[in-house]
């Protein structure tokens, strides 16, 4: 009875097998075990439409953040922040019940501090993973607004040149002969303007004030990077070095974790190896008792 | 507030859909319409004089709000067809009231001029059999 109540405080062999394969496996730490837990929920899909590239810069940023929050992925990401939060709280609580525990208690409270830790691992793994989905969703809808900006840009064939070229030609020469025609026609023929031409000159006072309050506003204004004012599709870009960045640090963040799974087999090995050793000598304790006695002794006192 | 926000995101999207939304070009149709009936009036046989200048005074005054609404349309901008290529490749004769008033000449003289058409090769022609 006394043994096997001191077999249950004591951390199990096998737990601890358990524990060092379950790290040594996740030292390897593939996200395709991440992506098989959420896989099904946790999806973003947003779409490069025209309506997003027609938004203004910094709105655009705005919409696409804003379209992340309302997805799947969002949802499984905040979730697994939550329960990263309250594994790093069991962890401190465990951390420090184990350093003022002793004895077997401490052993079993070690061995939970190790349990604790691989399943914090599990679960940062998983949470990288979703970032970095996040991520990586995030630099091919960008690349996918450039690619379209782009090929708006890239329609523009010599033939359309000239003829964009021939229409500003024409527009500039109306603009610079308007006036003179204006006099020969109206004034001087005694004609009177159009009603089109009366409600142009009326509703073109107020296009130039709507116009000017558009360039006053303040979410009208030039997005500016560092002070300086950039184009769309240079705020594209930054937003993809951004987002690239976001995945060099996930990756980094990857070789802590694959660190931090290392430390905790080689701690659940050490405990295995302490928890051997001690069974060992008292196995070996149990076993010498019945065998040794006096009797074995006293031969070193008979013998000369 | 999401609610709010949400709503407010909808109404973003909807109006950039608005301003984007291109207008008809149906402008350059009409302009070639008007300058047709236009020059089919000035080529009349079958006018009076008087009757012809009632005419293209009419013709001229749409036109002059036609040739304006083109030159205006954006829509028209880089649109790559037959048919706004060939208006904008000869501004004369396409924006024909702007242009003969910007050269002081009457419509008839300056449509048959940028055709070709001058007093002195009309002088020159001969009639025969052919």
């Amino acid at each position: 009875m006394t043994r096997q109540t001191t077999f249950k405080l004591k951390p199990p062999k096998r737990a601890l097998a358990l524990i060092l394969a379950g790290v040594l496996c996740g030292t390897s730490l593939t996200p395709m075990a991440a992506v098989a837990k959420t896989g099904s929920v946790a999806t973003w899909n947003p779409a490069a439409s025209e309506q997003l590239i027609k938004l203004p810069p910094h709105y655009l940023k705005k919409s696409i953040d804003n379209d992340f929050s309302k997805s799947g992925l969002a949802a499984v990401l905040i979730e697994k922040e939550d329960q990263a939060g309250l594994k790093r709280q069991t962890l401190t609580d465990l951390q420090a019940a184990s350093e003022r525990a002793q004895g077997e208690l401490r052993t079993e409270l070690q061995h939970q501090f190790l349990a604790e830790k691989q399943a914090y691992i599990q679960i940062m793994n998983e949470h990288q993973d979703l970032r970095r989905r996040q991520a990586k969703t995030k630099i091919r809808l960008y690349e996918k607004l450039l690619r379209k900006m782009e090929r708006n840009r890239g329609a523009m064939t010599p033939q359309r040149a000239q003829l964009v070229e021939k229409q500003n030609e024409a527009r500039s020469r109306f603009e610079t002969s308007r006036a003179a025609v204006d006099t020969k026609l109206f004034r001087s023929t005694m004609a009177t303007e159009s009603r089109y031409a009366q409600e142009y000159a009326k509703n073109l006072s107020a296009i130039e004030n709507l116009v000017a309050a558009i360039r006053s506003h303040p979410m009208s204004a030039t997005t500016e990077i560092d002070g300086q004012a950039v184009s769309k599709p240079e705020y594209l870009r930054r937003l993809v070095a951004e987002a690239e960045a976001d995945l060099a640090v996930i990756d980094q963040e990857h070789t802590i974790l694959g660190y931090m799974a290392k430390l905790v087999s080689l701690d659940a090995l050490a405990l295995s190896e302490n928890f051997t050793e001690t069974a060992d000598v008292q196995d070996a304790l149990m076993a010498a008792k019945p065998e040794r006695g006096l009797t074995a002794d006293v031969d070193f006192f008979v013998s000369r | 507030m999401t609610y709010i926000r949400t709503v407010l995101a909808t109404m973003v999207i909807a109006l950039a859909a608005l301003i984007a939304q291109p207008a008809a070009a149906g402008t350059l149709k009409n302009l070639e319409r008007e300058r047709a009936m236009l020059i089919e009036t000035l080529l009349s046989s079958d006018l009076t004089p008087e009757e012809r200048q009632k005419r293209v005074d009419l013709s001229r005054a749409r036109l002059i709000d036609l040739e304006r609404m083109v030159l205006r349309d954006k829509s028209l901008t880089g649109r790559n067809t037959p048919l706004v290529r060939a208006a904008f490749d000869n501004y004369d004769l396409t924006f024909l009231v702007h242009a003969s008033v910007e050269k002081s000449r009457t419509l008839l003289d300056h449509w048959l001029a940028e055709i070709g058409v001058s007093t002195q090769s009309l002088m020159n022609t001969t009639s025969g059999r052919r």
